[in-house]
């Protein structure tokens, strides 16, 4: 059985707790134990590297030297984490006097890290055994047409470690494997505005509108993500998208875990579905209904 | 380069930039060579008053005053299209996180930007309860915003408040104490 | 007094520096200057100096800290004096309003806040190099006996 050091991050704490309750439910289906990290602390999100650099590797270096002392490799299902967690892990892992000087801090929390761990997105947990997620589909999306959106930080900027990213197909892969049809959705990589939401709001619209016109132009009925940042930027702004351009949006933005859950068969309230302000789309909603009877 | 401490004077600010950046390793600005690719790809550029690719060459230039006057790295998104595009290697990104820096510390920017005070209230929030909190952003911000601004954002809350989706008490970790000396640490103020 | 003294300054802040640098060239001291962390170290592992003058916030963050942990662990610097002129709770005061700074987990022998006046530092600084001179003479006199 595979294990990890599970790192929920505060968004999956209430906001996209659907994120969180679906992250555990298919994870237990496919048999990867998440075991959660005692005690973790905020990640710093960007916020931080615009005030202290150093400070905001401390806050990173907490968790990963909690999650090595368990002896097992992070997970992160927010990207904003992910990204943050997987570049600290990397500047301590090659910078020997950042590492000693956060170890200095480390100390008043008796932790110390060594830079023995690897740091994983859930996305990336998942859909490097695509043969495992298809064998316990018993439940498929037959006709759901998804937009699989990456979003920036579960690739950028790890262009200096030989990763291609900027061609990529695992999001699809996992969708097409739950017998749902991944569209050919150009902007896949195109950012969410994160942040700007709140602090240039103007710009994240005009970004969170290109996203769900391209979606739709593609054919989608879903979105699915992988992060709760772009979750909530694509489904709660859609109304002020739609004042602000004249649109009329209405895209059901989920999680790729509540599709996953469903796909396997799990009861919809258990994946969170219910907690979204954009209705599912019908092939969904089939799908609830048979995951809901297959429950009992 | 020079490695070694100078008796010279002055210093250019392409190179008090560099210094910014320069224990994180980044590409020096002054290796650009204005091929634009930054502010072709930047999903924010048009909203900014300097596109990425001007900027850098305002830095080059030593236009100190005019580049710390911009918005236009508080448009950032952090979103790292340009630094993994850039054909030089610069770290754009990590430029525009530098020059936030820079700014913050030095009280600089445009007084209307809302940038500048999310961040500050997000890592002050963090320093206190080791957990970032969703509504004490929302009220940072809040009075910032014009009159439509403020009603959509209220209706956004409730919205998420009646969803079961924003938390009424702020968590905190558990072991906050020794959070909170491992901080001072790293930033010496305080007992 | 004797041979002039060198002192070295590290400090991101070149309008900074070119004032203290003024009046301590005017005080008849050697100056050299290192704009980052990196070229400090490079500077003060080339080259013997009387005395340091540090900067705090530098390019991450609190980066000056690292400097005078790092001296701190040096066998051949640790005896170097140290003086660090910060305005760290000016650029956090919105972290740690009306905090004072400690840095007192380093070693470090003198902490004074910008702006500083310049009779205060060059009197500190004098006072440093000769406490420093003494000690050192003392080190030199046990040696001898």
């Amino acid at each position: 059985m595979k294990k990890f050091a599970y790192y929920p991050g505060c968004s999956l704490e209430k906001m996209a707790q659907s994120y969180h309750l679906s992250a555990v439910e298919t994870a237990r289906v496919l048999g990867i134990e998440l075991e959660e990290i005692d005690d973790w602390n905020c990640c710093g999100a960007t916020a931080y590297f615009h005030v202290d650099e150093l400070l905001a590797h401390t806050l990173c270096a907490r968790n990963l030297a909690m999650a090595e002392s368990t002896g097992l490799d992070l997970v992160a299902p927010c990207s904003g984490c992910y990204k943050n967690m997987h570049a600290c892990n990397k500047h301590l892992q090659h910078d020997h006097e950042l590492a000693e000087h956060i170890n200095f801090a480390l100390e008043e929390d008796n932790l110390h890290f060594k830079g023995n761990i690897k740091v994983h997105h859930l996305i990336q947990v998942f859909a490097q055994d695509i043969p495992a997620v298809k064998a316990k589909v018993t439940n498929p999306l037959k006709g759901l047409k998804v937009a699989p959106y990456y979003g920036c930080q579960i690739l950028r900027p790890r262009k200096y470690e030989g990763e291609n990213v900027e061609e990529v197909s695992y999001f699809e892969d996992l969708m097409n494997a739950l017998g749902a049809t991944a569209v050919d959705f150009r902007l896949k990589l195109r950012c969410c505005g994160a942040a700007l939401i709140i602090t240039n709001r103007q710009a994240a619209l005009s970004m969170v509108r290109n996203l769900l016109q391209n979606a739709l132009d593609s054919g989608a009925e879903v979105i699915a993500t992988a992060c709760p940042l772009c979750q909530v930027n694509l489904e709660c702004y859609q109304d002020q998208v739609n004042s602000e351009f004249g649109t009329k949006f209405n895209a059901p933005i989920f999680y790729f875990t509540q599709l996953m859950g469903l796909a396997m068969g799990i009861a919809p309230k258990r994946l969170g579905v219910g907690t979204e302000f954009v209705a599912p789309p019908p092939a969904m909603v089939a799908a609830c209904g048979k995951a809901r009877t297959a429950a009992g | 380069m020079s490695t070694t401490a100078t008796t010279e004077t002055p210093v250019t600010f392409s190179r008090e930039i560099a210094n910014l950046l320069h224990a994180a390793g980044g590409n020096p600005v002054s290796s650009c060579m204005q091929c634009g690719t930054c502010s072709g790809t930047c999903p924010v550029g048009d909203f900014m008053d300097v596109r990425p690719q001007r900027l850098i060459r305002m830095i080059d230039a030593g236009m100190k005053d005019q580049v710390m006057a911009t918005r236009s790295f508080w448009y950032c998104a952090s979103c790292y299209q340009c630094t993994v595009r850039c054909p030089r290697g610069i770290d754009i990104a990590e430029l525009m996180y530098g020059l936030k820096r820079f700014t913050i510390w030095r009280s600089k920017y445009p007084e209307d930007l809302i940038g500048p005070t999310f961040s500050e209230t997000f890592v002050k929030n963090i320093v206190r309860t080791g957990r970032s909190y969703e509504p004490v952003l929302a009220t940072s911000y809040f009075f910032t915003l014009g009159l439509k601004e403020m009603l959509q954002e209220a209706t956004g809350a409730t919205m998420l408040m009646l969803k079961g989706r924003l938390p009424v008490l702020p968590a905190r970790i558990k072991r906050l104490e020794n959070f909170k000396r491992m901080i001072k640490r790293i930033i010496p103020i305080g007992d | 007094m004797s041979a002039q003294k060198q002192l070295l300054i590290i400090d991101d802040d070149p309008d900074f520096v070119d004032g203290i640098k003024a009046i301590l060239v005017k005080a008849n001291y050697k100056v050299d200057v290192a704009y980052n962390p990196k070229d400090g170290w490079a500077a003060l592992e080339n080259k013997n100096y009387d005395l340091l003058l540090l900067d705090v916030m530098m390019g991450r963050g609190a980066e000056g800290i690292m400097v005078a942990r790092k001296l701190g662990k040096d066998a051949k610097l640790r005896n170097l004096p140290v003086l660090i002129i910060t305005s760290i709770r000016e650029q956090m005061a919105f972290l740690f309003p009306g905090e004072a700074v400690h840095p007192h987990f380093v070693t470090v022998d003198e902490l004074v806040e910008k702006p500083v006046e310049p009779k205060l530092l060059l009197d500190k600084i004098a006072t440093l190099i000769k406490t420093a001179e003494a000690k050192t003479g003392q080190v030199a006199d046990a040696k001898k006996r």
